[in-house]
């Protein structure tokens, strides 16, 4: 990709044009909830278009704060996010270090076995697992929420990568340095590996505040809920209840830790996607 | 503070593969010695054996008489510069260099003093508190040598730390070694490829080959009289030009050694006792070599001018290569057949084994 030849100005001017339209295409329907959001119920539940018509209020948001368990299912899903963000980075850092430096017996076997992992569908697993929760009382726990997302085999894969990337001189001028294997670790290791850990983490994150499934199948009391399962479960009685405009503001709310976090480390996100490293 | 080191019937096998076969070395506290040989050879091997980073398969490495075999590398009191360096990237120069003190405990007066003494020495005192990245190759190469120093060592140990510099300021950082040397007085071990490093830097230079040590000795020692055929074709630069040797004997003033197809060589050694000239050879170094009007007849093939000197390339009638030193500003062309004598004191013979004679040394 990189030798490729430059590109034309026609060509560029194709290039921008295409990226404009599914720029929009992509932005639309955030516009649209957006718009949603600030315009009153009854007049959306005369028809949708009224979200043109002047009937703006902010009313659906101060709802927000009495009228519904969006609280609730925010902090869930922040504690649930958190929690298993910082599992995943804490489980993939030890393991990727385990796998890359350290010499053990079936170290290479259990590496492969791992890896399988990344070819293992949840939907294959999910009703073992399910069982397995239910036997352990795990349903309807935040543990029970965030344990399936902190076994990460790509996470352990991309940690394993990057020790492995650090030249194993660095390990040994620290050994000569009179450091101990865990200050190794600590001090000079980990924090070569953060800008890998920045991109899991988001990713991480992002999984975990978006996921639907699993929170649908394990957090099934009201309390439990997470917000992706608490905005859907809203929708299925909107009619009677709150209402489009309430539901589209729930929807923005839920975004805004996403935005916030994508926002702050949106360089790392960048080079994740593009797989390259930061500089 | 320097301190010997003692190396008794080293070995070290990779699975089934031995690289370093029954070694044994003495080094003298405050000396420098370097290890040269060609790639693979194992140098890099025995010095990280020498500094805890290998484990030894059989015998013993002291240091300033206590055994460190045993020892994690941290406990051994030595210091390395690894040929990349091997800086810690996130941390600044300052923290590079305290943090080997750090983990010994050593105060942080302390440590703030000898870092500062040690970047006044290698003039990085205005770079303390910079990155790594933000340094060039040699301000890296200082901070690597600055790391080192501030451990007050019993020993430095040095793998190729030059090969990552440009020409030029190898040579400067060379100096600047050598000066460091004599100025801290400390045991300094170094591993290099480079003839020029070793001839310059090494108070002795020992020349391992093929599992082994070739030869330990002064660098003038290992140039004029090394001990192996390997030794005398891996020193010096143009390679020594070795001829096949038909038959030994004993000439006027030492052995006369026939090359078929050439003619004879006189040389000053004294024909060692029984010597068997089967698979023997002779080795005959440019410098030692002039046109004249008899001689060994060379056809010319390429002319390098040093300025000083020129050096002929060619070819032998039996088919051998042979480098010759003419004037510099000598008019001999390629393609000129000329004539080259010998200097017989400056002959090397070598039996089939590769075991080397020599004219015994002027008084
Ligand atoms: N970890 C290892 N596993 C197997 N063989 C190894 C290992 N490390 C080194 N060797 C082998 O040991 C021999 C000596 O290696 P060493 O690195 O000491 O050579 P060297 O003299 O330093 O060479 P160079 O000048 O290229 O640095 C080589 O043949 C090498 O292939
Ligand atoms: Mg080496």
């Amino acid at each position: 990709m990189s030798a490729a030849a430059p590109i034309s100005r026609d060509q560029g001017r194709i290039l921008f044009w295409l990226a404009v339209v599914l720029s929009v295409l992509m932005l639309a329907p955030m516009a649209w909830v957006l718009l949603l959001s600030f315009t009153e119920n009854e007049a959306l539940s005369r028809g949708t278009e009224a979200a043109f018509g002047g009937h703006f209020t902010l009313k659906n948001y101060s709802d927000i704060a009495g009228n519904s368990g969006v609280f609730r299912w925010f902090l869930n899903s922040l504690i649930v996010a958190v929690g298993q963000t910082s599992g995943v980075l804490i489980m993939s850092s030890l393991a990727g270090y385990a796998f890359a430096r350290l010499e053990w017996p079936g170290r290479k076997v259990i590496f492969v076995i791992v890896l399988f992992g990344l070819a293992v569908p949840e939907q294959a697993v999910i009703i073992p697992r399910h069982q397995i929760f239910t036997t352990l009382n795990l349903h309807n726990t935040y543990i029970g929420l965030m344990l399936p997302g902190m076994s990460l085999p790509f996470g352990v894969f991309l940690m394993t990568q990057f020790f492995r990337a650090i030249p194993s001189e660095i390990d040994e001028a620290a050994l000569l340095d009179n450091a101990s294997r865990f200050r190794i670790f600590w001090k000079v290791l980990l924090p070569l590996t953060l800008p890998a850990q920045a991109t899991l983490g988001i990713f991480t994150f992002l999984m975990a505040w978006n996921d639907y499934w699993w929170p649908l199948i394990s957090g099934t009391d009201k309390e439990m809920y997470t917000l992706t399962i608490g905005i859907a479960s809203s929708q299925v009685n909107f009619a009677q209840t709150e209402g489009l405009g309430f539901l589209a503001a729930q929807a923005v709310f839920a975004a805004i830790p996403v935005l916030i976090v994508y926002i702050i480390f949106q360089r790392h996100v960048v080079t994740a996607v593009s797989g390259g490293a930061v500089k | 503070m320097s301190a010997e080191i003692d190396i008794r019937n080293l070995t070290k096998r990779y699975g089934g593969l031995t690289v370093l076969d029954d070694i044994s070395l003495s080094i003298a506290a405050g000396e420098f010695v370097v290890f040269l040989g060609p790639s693979g050879c194992g140098k890099s091997t025995l010095l990280r054996m020498i500094a805890g980073l290998e484990d030894v398969d059989a015998g013993e490495i002291h240091l300033g008489g206590d055994r460190i075999d045993g020892l994690a590398p941290g406990k051994r009191g030595v210091a390395m510069v690894f040929q990349s360096y091997a800086l810690y990237p996130h941390m600044s120069v300052r923290q590079n260099m305290a943090f080997g003190l750090e983990n010994v405990g050593i105060s942080k007066d302390e440590i703030e003093r000898r870092c500062m003494d040690a970047a006044k020495v290698l003039e990085i005192d205005h770079l303390l508190d910079r990155k790594p990245q933000m340094l060039s190759g040699g301000q890296r190469q200082r901070v690597a040598i600055g790391r080192a120093i501030v451990k007050e060592p019993k020993a430095f140990l040095f793998d190729e730390p030059l090969s990552n510099l440009d020409a030029a300021l190898r040579g400067r950082t060379r100096l600047e070694l050598a000066q460091l040397h004599q100025r801290l007085g400390a045991t300094m071990v170094f591993v290099t490829h480079d003839q020029i490093e070793a001839m310059t830097l090494a108070d002795r230079i020992v020349i391992m080959h093929d599992k082994k040590i070739e030869q330990i000795g002064a660098p003038m020692e290992v140039y004029q009289r090394p001990a192996t055929r390997f030794v005398a074709e891996f020193v010096g630069s143009p390679a020594m030009s070795i001829l096949p040797a038909a038959s030994v004997s004993a000439g006027t003033k030492g052995a006369s050694i026939e090359v078929d197809g050439v003619g004879t060589i006189d040389s000053a050694i004294p024909l060692p006792e029984g010597f068997n000239a089967d698979g023997a050879s002779v080795g005959i170094r440019a410098e030692d070599t002039r046109p004249s009007d008899t001689g060994l007849p060379l056809t010319v093939q390429v002319v390098e001018r040093l300025g000083d000197r020129t050096l002929l390339y060619g070819r032998l009638p039996n088919g051998s290569d042979l480098v010759a030193q003419d004037l510099g500003r000598t008019t001999v062309q390629a393609g000129d057949e000329v004539r080259i004598a010998v200097d017989p004191s400056a002959v090397h013979l070598f039996d089939g084994t590769g075991r080397a004679f020599h004219a015994p040394e002027e008084a």
